[in-house]
C-alpha cells in the first residue's frame, strides 16, 4: 500500500501551507532523508524530507496551493503499487478567517498575529471580510469567443442579455466605442498578448507608437502585477497593521560609541567576539527593567506587561525582512546574548528559521548601522509598543568640555506606541539606553 | 562665413541621403567629400563590384546554357570592356547624386573637413581652406579597407579598391580573407576563370551566415567554381615579387599571381579634428553613437560605417534618414534596427533578423522551416535549383524573427522577409498571404507552411 505523504505542521500556529517546489518528479527514487519538497509558511520557506524510502507515486497537491497542514500531498511506495483514490484537499481560503475577538490577559507567549489581525480585519476591505458575494459574470459563448478572437478582456463589459449576460452585439458596442476597431495591432503582438491572457486594449493605451507591436506588450508583460511572496505579504499585512493602529512617534539621541567601541576592540584582541548589537541589546533589556511600561502591549483598551523581555532582532534576506526573537533575553548575560543573536541570524540566512523562532518579541532592534545611514525610523512590530532603530556610527566633531574632539556617534531612534508610551517616557528610556551605552564602567565590569 | 543648418561630412550611401532629408525638411543643407560623389559604396565597393558580378554571371550561365537547348562558341572574356561598363556604371550613378544634390539646394563642397570648434568647421579644398559654420554636424566619413602591417608593400598585394581598378585579371589568386568582400570578389573571379585560393584564419569562411547556409555555398563553390578554402590557418612569411606572391599556410606553401586582401575595414576618422568639437573616438578608432544617431556632443550626429555598428550602406543609409529628421528637429526616433545582409556570392545570400546560431546561443525555443529552390517549379524552369530559404519564428508566438536564402535572387528575396519580420507577422500570417505562381517568391510561403510541417509541396516529415 502506498505510504501518503502529508503537509507538515511548521509551528503552533501554523494552518495552512503552500509548496513552493517539488524537488522529485513523479516516478523519480527517494532515499530517506531527500528534500521531497519546500514549503512557504507565513514566515519562511522550509525544507520537508522524506522519512521512507522508495518512488515518489504520485503528486496530488502542485505548487503554489495553500492546503490545510497535515493534507495528504502525494504518495511515495513501489513503482506500479496502487495509489489509493484521494480527493485533492479544498484549497484554504485566500484570506485569513477572523479570529474571535481578543481576550484580556492572554498568556505572554500567546502569538501576536492573531489578536491584531482580528483588531484589523473586520475594517478592511479584504475579499473574505466582504458580506457580499461578487455578481456572477454571465458571458454567452458567442461573445466569449468574440472577445477571445480580438484578444480583450470581457469581464467589464455591461450585458443587455438576460440576467445581465454579455452578448455577441455587446462585446460589438464595446469594441466600437472603446476604439477598438481603429488600432493597428501587429500579429505577432497580438498572439503573444493571447498566450499571456492580456487585454490588448490595456496595451494599446500605454503604446508608444501609432501602432501596437511586440514591444508594447512585453513592456504590459514586464509591468503585470506580479504574486507577491507570502512572506512578503506577511510582511505587508503586518506592518500595515501595525502603521493605522499603533499612533507611532519617534525620539532621537545621539550616542558617544567612542569609548566602548575601543573596549569591544580590546575584548575583541582576547577572544570575545560581542558585536555592537550585543552591547545595544543588553543596554536595551537593562533599561526594559526600569520602564516596564515599554515592555507592554495594549489592544486600546488594556494594558498588558510582559514580564519577561523577548528580544527581536531584524534581519534583512535577499527575500525579505524576518525578525527572530531572543527569548528571556533579561535572563542571559553578554556572552549568552552574543550566543543566541548569532545562532539565530545564522538560522535566518540559512533560511532555517522555524515560525516558532520569529513570535513572541516584546521589544525589538532593527540596527542598519552597516548600510551607512545617518538616521532613520522603524515600525513597531505588532503586539510590541516599541522598536529601536541604529544607524550607522560615524567619526563627528562635537563639543566635549568646551572643546571640539573627535567622537565617534551612533544615533539612536525610538518608534513607540503612543498609546502606551508618551514622549517624557520615550526620552527617558532612550536616554537609558544612551546612558548605559556610554558607561564604560557598566561594561567593564559585565565583561570582567 | 556662410553657416548652414546642417552640414554633412562625407558623401557616401549614409551621407548625401542625410542631406537630402535635411534639405527636404527645410534645413539649409551643405556635404563636404574629400573624394567622389558616392563614397565606397557607388565608386570602390557595392556598385562596381556588381557590375563585375553580373557580367562573370552571365558568361558562367553561357557556360552551361547547353542544357537549356542553347549551344555558344566562342564566348570569350574581355576585362578591360568589362571594367569599362563597371566605370561607366559608377559614373552614371554619380552623376545622379550631383544632380539629386543640386535639386534639392545642397551646397557640394570638395575636400577634407575637420573641425575648428563645434559649430565651424574648415575644408581644405584645392584652392585653399574654406571654413564654414554648422549648428548641426553629421559625421558621416565611413571606412576603408585595413591593411594588416605584415604584408609586403608590392603591386602584386591589393586591396578591394585597388583589385577593382585592374586593367585585367590575373591566372591565380591568393584571397585573404573569407568574409564577404573576399568571398564576392574571388567567386567573380573564379567564374571569369581565375585559379583562386581563399585564406581564412577563423573556422569557416562567411562566419556570420548560419552553418547549413555555408556549407551550401562552400559546396557549390568547391565543386563548380573550383575554389579551394584553407580556413582555421593564418597565411605567414608572405613575400612578393616580379615573378608571383607566396606565402606559408599550414605546411603548404602558396603562390599566386596576386594577393587579395579582404580582412576587414577600418573607421576614417583621423582627419575631422574631432578634438577640436570635444569629441573623441573610442578605442578601436569608431566614433560612437546611440539609437539615435546622436553622439556625446549634442549638435554633432554620426552614422554608417564611422560608429562601427553593422558596416552596410542601406544600414548607413536608414542612420542617415533618421539623423537628418533628428537633427532638424523632428520628433525624434531610434534608427531601424532589422537589416538584410546580402552577399553576392555565387549562390547569393540574404540574411535578416535573428540567424539559427543566433537562437541557439541565446538558449531561445525557435522553430524553423525550411524549403529547397529543388522542388520550385520557377527554379527547375530556369535551371536554377541550388540552395534554399528559411524561416526562424518563435516557438511560443509564431512570430518570424530570423530568415535566410541561399541560392537564386536571394538577395532580392530576402526584402519580403524583412518587412515581414519589420510588421512582426507570424508565420501562419505570412503562409496565408497569396504570392504569385510561378516565381521565386513562393519559397518564402512554403517555408513558412513548413514551420507548421504543413508544407504542400514537400513530402511530409517523417515523426
Amino acid at each position: 500500500m502506498a505510504t501518503p505523504i502529508i503537509m507538515p505542521k511548521f509551528g503552533q500556529m501554523t494552518e495552512e501551507s503552500a509548496i513552493v517546489e517539488w524537488l522529485k518528479k513523479e516516478g523519480d527514487k527517494v532515499g530517506k532523508g531527500d528534500v521531497l519538497f519546500t514549503v512557504e509558511t507565513d514566515k519562511s520557506v522550509m525544507e520537508v524530507q522524506s522519512f521512507e524510502e522508495g518512488a515518489l507515486l504520485k503528486i496530488i497537491v502542485p505548487p503554489r496551493v495553500n492546503v490545510p497542514v497535515q493534507s495528504t500531498v502525494g504518495f511515495l511506495g513501489t513503482p506500479g503499487e496502487p495509489i489509493p483514490a484521494v480527493t485533492p484537499p479544498a484549497p484554504a481560503p485566500a484570506a485569513p478567517k477572523p479570529a474571535a475577538a481578543p481576550a484580556p490577559g492572554r498568556p505572554a507567549m500567546q502569538p501576536i498575529t492573531a489578536p491584531v489581525a482580528a483588531a484589523i480585519l473586520p475594517q478592511s476591505r479584504m475579499p473574505a471580510a466582504s458580506p457580499q458575494a461578487p455578481a456572477i459574470f454571465r458571458i454567452s459563448p458567442r461573445a466569449a469567443a468574440l472577445a477571445r478572437d480580438c484578444v480583450i478582456d470581457p469581464s467589464g463589459i455591461p450585458g443587455t442579455g438576460p440576467e445581465g449576460r454579455v452578448v455577441e452585439k455587446d462585446v460589438r458596442n464595446y469594441l466600437r466605442q472603446s476604439g477598438y476597431d481603429n488600432l493597428r495591432i501587429s500579429p505577432a503582438a497580438k498572439q503573444k498578448a493571447a498566450l499571456e491572457k492580456l487585454d490588448i486594449l490595456a496595451v494599446a493605451r500605454a503604446a508608444d507608437g501609432e501602432r501596437v507591436t511586440l514591444a508594447d506588450v512585453d513592456r504590459a508583460l514586464a509591468e503585470r502585477p506580479r504574486a507577491m511572496s507570502k512572506m512578503r505579504q506577511t510582511i505587508a499585512q503586518r506592518l500595515w497593521q501595525s502603521v493605522v493602529t499603533a499612533p507611532h512617534f519617534f525620539v532621537t539621541v545621539a550616542v558617544d560609541m567612542t569609548d566602548l567601541l575601543a573596549l569591544r576592540a580590546d575584548l575583541k584582541a582576547k577572544g570575545a567576539p560581542l558585536t555592537v548589537t550585543d552591547f545595544i541589546s543588553e543596554a536595551v533589556v537593562l533599561a526594559l527593567k526600569e520602564f516596564p511600561d515599554v515592555n507592554s502591549t495594549t489592544d486600546g483598551k488594556t494594558v498588558q506587561w510582559r514580564s519577561r523581555v523577548h528580544l527581536g532582532i531584524a534581519v534583512s534576506l535577499e527575500q525579505g525582512l524576518v525578525v527572530p526573537v531572543i527569548r528571556n533575553a533579561d535572563e542571559l548575560t553578554l556572552l549568552e546574548l552574543n550566543r543566541s543573536a548569532r545562532e539565530l541570524a545564522d538560522k535566518a540566512r540559512a533560511g532555517k528559521l522555524g515560525p516558532d523562532d520569529m513570535i513572541g518579541g516584546t521589544f525589538t532592534i532593527s540596527n542598519m548601522g552597516m548600510m551607512d545611514v545617518e538616521n532613520f525610523t522603524a515600525i513597531i512590530n505588532p503586539g510590541e509598543s516599541a522598536i529601536l532603530a541604529v544607524s550607522s556610527t560615524v567619526k563627528k566633531a562635537v563639543v566635549l568640555e568646551d572643546r571640539v574632539v573627535v567622537r565617534s556617534i551612533m544615533k539612536i531612534t525610538l518608534s513607540s506606541d503612543h498609546r502606551i508610551v508618551d514622549g517624557a517616557m520615550a526620552a527617558r528610556f532612550v536616554n537609558a539606553i544612551k546612558q548605559k551605552l556610554e558607561d564604560i564602567e557598566l561594561w567593564k565590569h559585565l565583561t570582567s | 562665413m556662410e553657416t548652414f543648418d546642417i552640414v554633412v561630412i562625407g558623401a557616401g550611401p549614409g551621407g548625401y541621403p542625410a542631406a537630402i532629408r535635411a534639405a527636404q525638411l527645410g534645413a539649409s543643407a551643405a556635404i563636404i567629400e574629400k573624394e567622389q560623389l558616392g563614397g565606397t559604396c557607388l565608386n570602390w565597393g557595392c556598385i562596381p563590384t556588381k557590375a563585375l558580378i553580373g557580367a562573370s554571371e552571365i558568361f558562367e550561365k553561357i557556360k552551361h546554357s547547353a542544357a537549356l537547348g542553347i549551344t555558344v562558341t566562342g564566348a570569350a572574356v574581355n576585362y578591360a570592356a568589362m571594367i569599362a561598363h563597371k566605370d561607366k556604371t559608377v559614373g552614371l550613378l554619380r552623376n545622379g547624386i550631383r544632380q539629386l544634390l543640386a535639386g534639392n539646394r545642397v551646397k557640394s563642397f570638395a575636400g577634407v573637413g575637420s573641425f575648428v570648434d563645434r559649430n565651424t568647421i574648415e575644408i581644405a579644398t584645392a584652392d585653399g581652406p574654406v571654413r564654414i559654420g554648422a549648428k548641426k554636424t553629421i559625421l558621416a566619413t565611413g571606412s576603408t579597407s585595413a591593411m594588416p602591417g605584415f604584408l609586403p608593400k608590392h603591386p602584386r598585394v591589393v586591396e578591394s579598391r585597388a583589385f577593382l581598378d585592374l586593367k585585367q585579371l590575373p591566372a591565380s589568386m591568393i584571397v585573404l580573407g573569407g568574409g564577404f568582400i573576399g568571398c564576392e570578389l574571388a567567386c567573380m573571379a573564379a567564374m571569369l576563370g581565375v585559379k583562386v585560393t581563399i585564406v581564412e584564419l577563423l573556422e569557416d569562411i562567411l562566419l556570420l551566415a548560419d552553418a547549413d547556409v555555408r556549407r551550401e555555398v562552400r559546396g557549390h563553390v568547391e565543386k563548380n567554381l573550383a575554389i579551394r578554402i584553407l580556413a582555421g590557418k593564418p597565411l605567414e612569411h608572405i613575400s612578393a615579387d616580379d615573378q608571383s606572391v607566396r606565402g606559408k599556410c599550414g605546411d603548404e606553401t602558396l603562390s599566386a599571381d596576386l594577393l587579395l586582401c579582404a580582412v576587414g575595414r577600418k573607421p576614417v576618422a583621423d582627419r575631422l579634428a574631432l578634438e577640436n568639437a570635444g569629441l573623441k573616438t573610442n578605442e578601436r578608432g569608431f566614433i560612437e553613437a546611440d539609437d539615435y544617431c546622436r553622439t556625446a556632443v549634442g549638435n554633432i550626429f554620426a552614422i554608417g560605417d564611422v560608429t562601427g555598428k553593422i558596416q552596410l550602406a542601406h544600414y548607413a543609409t536608414a542612420q542617415g534618414i533618421a539623423a537628418a529628421e533628428n537633427a532638424v528637429g523632428a520628433k525624434p526616433r531610434k534608427h531601424e534596427t532589422i537589416v538584410p545582409n546580402v552577399i553576392f556570392t555565387s549562390p547569393e545570400i540574404g540574411s535578416v533578423g535573428l540567424s539559427e546560431d543566433d537562437a541557439k546561443k541565446q538558449n531561445r525555443a525557435v522553430k524553423t522551416g525550411r524549403f529547397r529552390f529543388s522542388a520550385l517549379g520557377k527554379a527547375i524552369a530556369l535551371d536554377e535549383t541550388t540552395g534554399f530559404v528559411k524561416w526562424i519564428a518563435d516557438d511560443a508566438t509564431d512570430q518570424l524573427l530570423g530568415a535566410a536564402a541561399v541560392g537564386p535572387r536571394a538577395t532580392d528575396l530576402i526584402a519580403e522577409a524583412a518587412i515581414a519580420i519589420r510588421a512582426e507577422l507570424t508565420a501562419r500570417d505570412l503562409g496565408r498571404a497569396i504570392h504569385a505562381h510561378p516565381t521565386f517568391s513562393e519559397m518564402w510561403m512554403e517555408a513558412a507552411h513548413a514551420v507548421h510541417g504543413e508544407c504542400i509541396h514537400a513530402p511530409p516529415r517523417r515523426k
